[in-house]
């Protein structure tokens, strides 16, 4: 836009989209891109390494067991040896997208696709994705309380005393709503933190804070990860679960 | 925008982003120290006092970024604006 | 510095003039959710259960591998073990016919050597007896000799004084 500029790279846009018009409804389209992007890279890298399975892993094969381990321990640590096994593709797929969005928007170029307005980030930059990765949550840890329990799920309101009653339906809000705002906080920081420094001092300056960028972006989707699971563990178990803001 | 309403917003801004890293500040600061004392006393215990505590780091920075996106609301999605 | 902040001034204008901003929430949300579920559903066909089934194969495999050998080496040490007293066994028995056998030699030695022993004493004895009966024999001869000797020399001294 008004930015004619040789730090073109280092335009500053917050709140602006791309907007599409399907049917009625209004999309932001650049999410929608990277997102495709990301889900792609997924799909093509499950692919390479499940298209020739052997019983010796080696290259892409031996990383994505590194990775199933890895997601495999994050559901087992937090659901329990008993129960972890249907949720994993759940727990692993939140993992993963969270991930590879993260580090999709620290490492590529994005700034150099220029769109008719806004510009292509990390699908996690939105609210719209984080709340819809936040309520898909909620909804499978309802889900695996009232599988479990029944209806013996809602006793847990009402633990240990009514009283808490009111606190403990404001949990449910809380919980979603903390989840969606610290990764979406944290990735849109990272990225205005790059972007402001940029602006001020464009080479090598802010390399450190990209490479912590690449840190929090890896501990935010473990994060949402690990919270995902021990929400779910909690619905299963019952009360006595962990509990974090 | 009205310029008063612009100034309060900055002021606020930087007062919500100040005000939520102090206590985060002090609690990682916290958590530092014992995850130190903790791998001093234990150190084959290193690794797994490593990932509680990065873990619990990022929980608390969470609180700042709490603050920081309401003084990102203030500045590039003002309601009062 | 005043260029940054005026950017943001109009940035921030610009989002509120499009009716957009940071906390837009429209379809992006269900789509992407939808978007999430059809990806988890595909990452689950395509990645966690073939994966998941290679990382259980393998550990059954492992496991059952491990319980294999651990049995083929309870089998090795069970056999190691009756070699070693057979061994045992073996080395006993020989030493006592080992035993049996030095005893034997040395009866034998013994027995042979008492049977020399006696040889050489008989052998002496009958030579000692023979040279006595020479002796007596020499003797006796000399005797007649030393009679006959002394017959002559009185014969021959009373002769000359006969004469």
């Amino acid at each position: 836009m008004l930015m004619i500029h040789p730090l073109v790279l280092a335009k500053l846009e917050v709140g602006e989209h791309l907007y599409w018009q399907v049917g009625g409804l209004k999309l932001h389209g650049q999410v929608f891109l990277t997102s495709w992007l990301v889900i792609g890279a997924l799909l093509l890298v499950s692919f390479l390494a499940t298209r020739n399975i052997q019983r010796v892993p080696s290259g892409l094969q031996n990383f994505m067991e590194y990775a199933l381990e890895f997601i495999r321990d994050i559901a087992k640590n937090q659901i329990g040896e008993k129960e972890y096994r249907p949720w994993v593709p759940f727990v692993g797929t939140l993992f993963l997208f969270i991930f590879v969005s993260n580090w999709s928007g620290a490492l590529i170029p994005w700034k150099l696709i220029h769109l008719p307005s806004g510009e292509l980030a990390a699908p996690t930059n939105d609210i719209n994705t984080t709340v819809a990765l936040a309520l898909l949550t909620s909804l499978a840890y309802f889900y695996a309380g009232f599988s479990k329990r029944g209806l013996g799920y809602f006793a847990k309101y009402i633990e240990p005393t009514p009283i808490l009653l009111p606190i403990n339906i404001l949990e449910d809000f809380t919980k979603p709503l903390s989840l969606s705002f610290r990764l979406f906080g944290n990735i849109l920081a990272d990225e205005l933190v790059v972007a402001v420094l940029v602006l001020l001092v464009p080479l090598f300056v802010p390399l450190p804070v990209m490479v912590l960028g690449l840190f929090t972006s890896a501990i935010q989707a473990l994060i949402f990860a690990t919270l995902a699971a021990a929400y779910i563990g909690e619905a299963i178990e019952g009360h006595g679960g962990e509990e974090h803001g | 925008m009205d310029p008063i309403v612009a100034a309060a917003s900055v002021i606020a801004a930087a007062l919500a982003v100040g005000l939520a890293s102090i206590g985060p500040g002090i609690g990682q600061g916290n958590a530092a120290g014992q995850a130190v004392e903790g791998i001093a006393r234990q150190p084959e215990a290193e690794g797994k006092i490593r990932g509680t505590l990065l873990l619990s780091l990022a929980f608390m920075e969470a609180l700042t970024i709490y603050g920081l996106v309401v003084s990102l609301v203030l500045l590039f999605a003002n309601p009062f604006a | 510095m005043t260029n940054f902040v005026w950017l943001l001034a109009v940035e921030a204008a610009d989002a509120v003039e499009e009716g957009g901003g940071l906390f837009d929430f429209d379809a992006t949300l269900p789509l992407m959710a939808v978007q999430f579920v059809l990806l988890a559903v595909a990452l689950n066909a395509l990645f966690y259960k073939p994966l998941g089934k290679v990382l259980d194969e393998r550990d059954g495999y492992i496991s059952s591998n491990r319980v294999d050998a651990a049995e083929r080496l309870a089998k090795a040490e069970k056999i190691a073990k009756q070699y070693q007293q057979e061994l045992a066994e073996t080395r006993r028995q020989a030493q006592t016919v080992i035993a049996e056998a030095q005893e034997e030699a040395q009866k034998i030695a013994a027995q042979t050597v008492a049977a020399a022993q006696q040889e050489a004493q008989t052998q002496r004895e009958q030579v000692q007896r023979e040279l006595d009966e020479q002796k007596n024999q020499a003797m006796v001869t000399l005797e007649q000799q030393v009679d006959g000797l002394s017959q002559q020399i009185l014969d021959k001294l009373l002769g000359a004084l006969a004469v």
